[in-house]
């Protein structure tokens, strides 16, 4: 394939799956939180605290895609690898690696929706867990983190911003 | 490396790669995903259950009126709003409703792959009404009183309470599963106790059965409840009849298959203390070992030991599976305790207990 | 600072005809924590008659507040009351012991609770007529296909009708069954609705007993046919009248309730306090010791508090009264409530360490340190000068609106206004306004495509030196934790645990840092301290863990490693911020030269782009970074050496917003 196709695509993973894990977070947290609000409002500003905490991870996402896009000259200026040459396509598919790396660490949201989840319960049960609660749920941003971490390292060093 | 080589290698590590990333994030998102609503709203509730405190607040009523009263802060009041005079049998007629509405809702609200457990839960309902309508009539007594109006059958069990004769409610019966066994019992296949036990067993075999059709945590935790529930039950019938002197062979009709108990031994013994020892070689020894004593003079402890050994149980594997069908058999059993302990302390206000005497009896009424 | 208040032990005995008058006296001072008292010889106290009518009473008074409120015209009420609340009057009650306001209370709802309750009948019991009405009408409605008069369809004394509705794929069965029991003697009319069939049987008396099983066996469900003559439409209009009768008077009732609310609510709501109140003293009495004449309490107080206590008390028993006060001992050391003592600019904060914990009585309250360190981390994580700059607004006035009430709110958004402080500077240091938006304004004012404000790096195109900048303040971060931790330890005698646990990461730390420096000459010296560090490392972990400690080990080290690249998160949510914000203007960028024929509506779509996306940006990544700067003190910094496993100091404290409590002392 052409390198353009592995940028694109890098960068398209990056945001597009961490953007879906994201919204799958939110959205298992989101239900938690509609259960505990339907049986007591009081418990709306912990529930949407937790909710948003999935979030993070589309923003990553974002970051990555516009790393890999200046990158690769997409953004400011023009494509740096027309030419299929064995070269390109190793920095393409590069990029192509940070982008998964930060796409799949971003489905690290899920689960953390599912902390989530169970945390917003735990707190209608007992309000005294809700910061437990959110250091629970941020625990499992950590892996999204070092992702973004290895993929700026991938970026900085392997291609060159 | 040639251009082709390095991008077909790329290509087949990523479609690896996301195979294996699709089916795993699929299978999780459908593991948890369903029970993120119903449990986060079920915790909710629980925190609602009422406290100790509250309970010895009502155990002050003195009168059934303030009993209500008492409730209306809490998600009762919406189930006594048309109690106009307040007897004791609207009280257990709002309560009884409430657990039925506790049953709706968790078969509203839990995702469709348990959601039917729940209404065969409720069933349990039908088959106490019908056992004790069923004994009533034989007995000559006023049925209808012992009708709670909850289950998936209450007109039909109304209209047997209400019935002339004993042929009548083989034509109410007529086409339903408890059809055959009551049959029987008319034709004097089997005796009223027999008869009983076997619409137990229908009852149990159809929880068992479902559970064991499930998958993964919701088979394991479904299926402990079922034996757990049968177990008990065994139990109690078995240490009952020993107490009554009843041989194995006198006692073995009136078992249930299905529990995680073996009662082979326990049923050989000679009387109840025999049969305690044994039970205490079992794993429910721990369960009962600290209140052995008063077990041997009241078997209604037992009981009360038992259903709090399901509450406890549930209650670890909630914390063991929050987001798992645990939550809400946790949620029931605890309502269901509640629910009898507000009919207990109802009734004994309506007995014109005196408020200490109340609280003492209660709180044993676990 | 750093310690928790010093606390003393207080026992106290006197008469019992005190006892009233201290706990009341006690609980408005709030500043006694009471204790079990643990004596075998006395029983302990419990409430009496009129403790228990307080707690019944504030049942019955939320009940009634519940109901007014519901109908209280709301006053203000939005944006403004939320950040300027106003302050509640509280009015004054002699408080002359609790058998007289028991009396007080039962007077006031003698009159009161009438009135409310009849209104509140009457808006019931209007509601279930209105409902039975309705349901009446549905009925009316499915019975319109008869169009026959509906007193038809009721039983007289020689024949039964039964009107109902049954499945209609049982429906078949049904008729068979009752044509079997009753030999034929029925008659019947049906109709069929989408799944159901609906049906009149009209049986003689006689049979109806026989029918009646098979019906029931069939599940009919029967319908009961509304009062009244005349045919389902007729007398739908007579029941339409009848609703609307209803409604008017459901209407009236509702105004009257309103009334209600305005002339009583301020007032139950008192009322409520007060008892409240007494529920609440009456939940210590459990824990005092009694004798026929006498009783006994045990608690701790703050320090500084003590001598202005002591006098209380011996004002309000005459001076009959023996008083204890002494230091706590060491087996105490887990008894003693925790005070948090802090000087005022960094009190809000004790809110940040009391959600995870408070500290023992001998350990370090780190509460101070959080102060800096969580307001500069999110300041770091959030780096834009006019995000700072609007949760700064924001958090001015809150703190503003709050500061008499010194209530949570105030406490949050005092911490949300020391941090703003820092997201401003950061920002600045950045160069970020808006993100990148502040260089494209002064690219366009200068005309030099290249033009930015004064920034130490610029984030987006150099985001290795902010993750190294991270890492370095991960490793300060953590270097101060174990210090700490190690101090504390040292103090407290446990000489092997500060050596063995802390000790050797301070080594490690400090042998990272000389690595970083890259100067050969110290390249020696790192070696050796990143040895001995590991070496002492490992022997601790052999002491702590026997067998297992080469996995622990292993698993320890690399947790040291994970934690530390965990304040990679620091620079990942700078990131975010900046690339939000660079996403909302390159949006902006993109809409702005949109003209629809000279009017210039890109300029107005961007302003609102703009506008709406940097205000969704800001309150996003606030919560991100609100969420792990904690983070970043509870597990990464808290794991180095802090437990949290102290008892808060809770005193027996009453809660006044509406009234006020005058005692009267008995001479």
């Amino acid at each position: 394939m052409d390198p353009i196709v592995y940028v694109s695509l890098g960068a398209a993973l990056a945001a597009g799956l961490a953007g879906a894990a994201s919204a799958f977070g939110v959205g298992v947290a989101g239900a938690a939180a509609a259960g505990v609000v339907a049986e007591d409002e009081k418990n709306f500003k912990n529930a949407l605290i937790l909710e948003g905490l999935p979030m993070t991870q589309s923003i990553y996402g974002l970051i990555t895609l516009f790393l890999i896009l200046l990158s690769a000259g997409i953004i400011g200026g023009g494509f740096k690898f027309t030419a299929s040459t064995p070269d390109n396509i190793v920095k393409s598919a590069i990029l192509l690696g940070a982008g998964l790396t930060v796409g799949l660490t971003g489905l690290s949201a899920i689960p953390q929706g599912v902390i989530a989840s169970a945390g917003i319960g735990a707190v209608a049960k007992n309000p005294k867990t809700f910061t437990q609660g959110i250091i629970f749920a941020a625990m499992a941003e950590t892996m999204a983190i070092f992702g973004l971490v290895g993929a700026l390292i991938m970026i900085a060093t392997g291609v060159g911003l | 490396m040639e251009a082709g080589t390095i991008t077909g290698i790329l290509d087949t590590t990523l479609a690896l790669v996301f195979t294996w990333v699709a089916y795993k994030t699929g299978s999780y998102i459908y593991k948890y995903t369903p029970y993120s609503y119903p449990n986060a709203r079920i915790n909710a509730m629980e925190a609602k259950l009422l406290t100790e405190q509250r309970f010895n607040e009502l155990a002050e009523s003195r009168t059934l009126n303030n009993f209500i009263v008492s409730l209306e802060d809490t998600d009762y009041r919406e189930y006594f709003t048309d109690v106009s005079e307040y007897s004791l049998e609207e009280v257990e007629r709002g309560l009884e409703r409430a657990l039925a509405g506790t049953y709706t809702m968790m078969f509203n609200v839990l995702p469709k792959r348990v959601g039917p457990f729940f209404r065969l839960l409720l069933e349990e309902w039908d088959v106490r009404n019908i056992a004790s309508v069923v004994k009533a009539k034989s007995l000559g007594e006023p049925a209808s009183d012992y009708v709670i109006e909850l289950g998936s059958m209450v007109p039909k069990v109304k209209a047997m309470a209400e019935a002339k004769s004993m042929e009548e409610i083989l034509v109410i019966l007529e086409g339903s599963p408890y059809e055959e066994p009551y049959q029987k019992l008319l034709l004097g296949e089997i005796s009223l106790q027999e008869f009983e036990t076997e619409l137990y067993r229908m009852h149990y075999s159809k929880l068992l059965d479902y559970a064991l059709s499930r998958k993964g945590e919701e088979r394991v935790i479904l299926e402990e409840f079922v034996r757990l529930k049968i177990d008990k039950l065994n139990i109690l019938t078995l240490l009952r009849a020993k107490a009554a002197h009843m041989s194995a062979e006198e006692i073995r009709p009136l078992l249930i298959n299905g529990g995680s108990l073996k009662l082979d031994s326990m049923l050989h013994v000679d009387d109840l203390s025999m049969a305690l020892a044994e039970l205490d070689g079992t794993k429910y020894g721990q369960v009962i070992r600290d209140v052995r004593e008063e077990v041997e003079k009241d078997l209604s402890v037992l009981e009360r030991t038992l259903e709090g050994h399901i509450v406890t149980r549930m209650n670890e594997l909630t914390r063991f599976y929050p987001l798992s069908v645990a939550t809400p058999l946790n949620y029931i059993v605890r309502k269901e305790r509640e629910i009898r302990k507000l009919r207990a302390i109802a009734k004994l206000i309506a007995d014109g207990m005196p408020a200490e005497r109340i609280k003492g009896i209660v709180g044993g009424v676990a | 600072m750093f310690r928790p208040e010093e606390m003393l032990k207080i026992e106290v005995i006197t008469l019992n005809r005190y006892k009233d008058t201290l706990l009341t006296y006690l609980h408005e001072e709030g500043v006694v924590e009471i204790r079990e008292v643990d004596v075998d010889i006395a029983q302990n106290d419990s409430p009496n008659e009129f403790h228990r009518k307080a707690a019944s009473y504030s049942i019955t008074i939320s009940r009634l507040v519940d109901f007014l409120k519901a109908y209280k015209k709301s006053t203000g009420g939005g944006i403004k009351s939320f950040i300027f609340p106003a302050e509640p009057v509280k009015k004054t009650y002699r408080y002359e012991g609790i058998e007289k306001l028991i009396k007080d209370v039962e007077a006031f709802l003698s009159v009161v609770e009438p009135e409310i309750k009849a209104v509140e009948g009457k808006i019931t019991s209007t509601q279930t007529e209105i409902e039975r009405i309705k349901g009446d009408m549905a009925v009316l409605e499915l019975l319109s296909w008869l169009n026959l008069d509906v007193s038809y369809l009721r039983s007289t004394n020689m024949l039964e009708i039964v009107v109902g509705t049954v499945d209609k794929n049982r429906f078949g069965a049904l008729v068979d069954d009752v044509k079997g029991a009753t030999e034929g003697r029925f008659t019947m009319v049906s109709r069929e609705f989408k799944d159901k069939v609906m049906v009149v049987f009209l049986f003689l008396k006689e049979d109806y007993e026989k029918a009646n099983p098979v019906l029931a066996k069939h599940s009919l469900e029967r319908i009961e046919v509304p009062e009244g003559r005349g045919t389902p439409k007729e007398l739908l209009k007579v029941y339409e009248e009848k609703l609307e009768s209803k409604e008017k008077e459901l209407e009236a009732a509702k105004k009257d309730a309103e009334m209600l609310a305005e002339r009583y609510y301020e007032e139950v709501r008192f009322y409520q306090e007060l008892m409240e109140n007494e529920r609440d003293k009456a939940s210590v009495l459990p824990m005092l010791a009694r004798t026929n004449m006498t009783f006994a309490m045990t608690g701790w107080a703050p320090r500084n508090g003590v001598s202005s206590i002591i006098e209380g008390i011996k004002r309000v028993t005459d001076g009959k009264v023996y008083i204890n006060v002494k230091d706590p001992s060491e087996e105490e050391l887990d008894e003693i409530p925790i005070k948090l003592k802090n000087p005022g600019w960094a009190r809000p904060f004790e809110m940040l360490t009391e959600m995870y914990g408070v500290p023992k009585y001998n350990e370090f309250d780190p509460t101070p340190i959080i102060a800096f360190t969580y307001s500069f981390f999110f300041g770091f994580m959030l780096t834009d000068f006019f995000y700072g700059l609007i949760v700064g607004v924001v958090a001015a006035l809150l703190v503003k609106g709050h500061k008499r009430f010194n209530d949570g709110t105030y406490k949050f958004a005092y911490t949300l206004l020391i941090s703003s402080f820092f997201t401003m500077g950061m920002g600045a240091l950045f160069g970020s306004y808006f993100g990148n938006a502040g260089d494209v304004v002064l690219q366009y004012l200068t005309g030099n495509p290249s033009a930015h404000f004064p920034r130490i790096a610029d984030a987006l195109r150099d985001p290795m030196f902010v993750l190294i900048l991270a890492l370095a303040i991960g490793l300060a971060h953590l270097f101060t934790g174990y210090t700490l931790g190690f101090i504390v330890r040292w103090k407290n005698k446990d000489r092997r645990g500060a050596i063995l646990e802390q000790l050797p990461w301070m080594i490690i730390i400090l042998s990272i840092v000389l690595f970083a420096t890259k100067n050969p000459g110290l390249a020696m010296p790192a070696k050796g301290l990143f040895g001995l560090g590991l070496v002492l490392f490992a022997v601790g972990e052999i002491v702590a863990n026997g067998g297992l400690a080469g996995l622990m080990i292993i698993s320890d080290f690399f947790g040291f490693v994970g934690t530390w690249l965990s304040y990679a998160r620091l620079m990942a949510l700078a990131l975010a911020t900046s690339g939000i914000a660079m996403v909302v203007n390159v949006l902006v960028a993109m809409v702005w030269g949109i003209k629809i024929s000279a009017v210039p509506l890109g300029i107005v779509l961007g302003l609102i782009v703009f506008v709406g996306g940097q205000l969704f940006s800001t309150a996003i990544n606030a919560l991100g970074a609100f969420v792990h700067s904690l983070r970043l003190q509870y597990v990464e910094f808290f794991g180095t050496f802090y437990s949290g496993e102290g008892k808060p100091f809770e005193p027996f404290r009453a809660r006044r917003e509406v009234s006020k409590l005058e005692v009267e002392v008995e001479a």
